[in-house]
């Protein structure tokens, strides 16, 4: 996959000199959706949390991804309402209790 | 009217629009499909009713055959829909273009429910089925790799391309609606 995600005009690593196990905002960026959805290896995901928290950059787009994600979830389970659906179940349910011995 | 009729009624039934919803979302809005795939639920569900534990949570157990109805019949239909195109700009973040009025994500609740409803049942069901599996049930990554018999690499691409269109789809409605600039 070549996702070239990355926050917005940044693909630099935080500046401030980071240690050896510190994300650039790009690989940060790279991994947001498996970080959301909890499928990063625990490791790893602790590695994203430490840069994200401490981002300027990295932070606000992560709740952003985040936000929608839960946008989706909430708008995207909205129950659909069908009156032919009702009266077609309603008559099978009748059948079934029809035939039950 | 029997015991076993009550019960259905009050227990499964009231979820019927909740199971007729996920079913238009699973079968892209096609209507017929969808109140096929909620008769098939809840037909097998009063088969199987006696061995349903009352009290226990009836919405997710209807859900779950609802899935699986779905998954199966989606598998039996061999004939693989034609590839869809990648198109990569259309699968960058739209928070770059946002993100200087609006960081946090508040722009989603401008848009009205329909469009979104339509922007994800408007997905190529390559897209779609992972969409719904993971951002609608909340099921991983690994779980929609067994039903959807797909690598788990080819779940998070398909998850990421459709995650990225409906943004761009919103945005662009956002845009001629004129919610944003
Ligand atoms: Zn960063």
């Amino acid at each position: 996959m070549t996702h070239d995600e990355q926050p917005p005009g940044h693909a630099v690593s935080p500046e401030g000199g980071g240690t050896a196990d510190e994300l650039s905002c790009e690989e940060a960026a790279r991994n947001v959706f498996e970080y959301l959805d909890g499928e990063l290896p625990p490791g790893y995901s602790e590695r994203v949390h430490r840069h994200v928290e401490m981002c300027q950059r990295c932070y606000p787009y992560f709740n952003f991804e985040r936000a929608f994600l839960d946008y989706v979830h909430d708008r995207g389970m909205r129950p659909a309402r069908s009156a032919k659906l009702e009266e077609r179940l309603k008559r099978l349910l009748d059948d079934l209790e029809g035939r039950e011995p | 009217m029997s015991a076993k009729h009550r019960e259905f009624e009050s227990e499964a039934l009231v979820h019927m629009d909740v199971l007729y919803g996920l079913a238009l979302r699973f079968t892209g809005g096609d209507d017929a499909a969808a109140q096929d795939l909620v008769q098939d639920t809840l037909l097998k569900a009063y088969r199987a009713w006696d061995n349903f534990e009352s009290g226990t949570n009836c919405r997710a157990w209807l859900t779950t055959i609802l899935r699986n109805t779905f998954i199966n019949d989606l598998r039996r239909r061999q004939s693989r829909p034609a590839p869809v195109g990648y198109d990569e700009v259309a699968e960058r973040s739209v928070y770059p273009q946002l993100h200087e009025e609006d960081g946090e994500g508040g722009f989603f609740d401008r848009i009205v429910d329909d469009e979104v409803i339509r922007a994800i049942e408007e997905l190529p069901e390559d897209f779609r089925v992972p969409l719904v599996l993971a951002d609608l049930e909340g099921i991983g990554y690994k779980e929609i790799s067994e039903l959807l018999e797909i690598p788990v690499g080819t779940v998070k691409s398909r998850l990421f391309r459709a995650r990225r269109r409906l943004q761009q789809r919103l945005y662009r409605y956002a845009v001629e609606m004129g919610y944003i600039r």
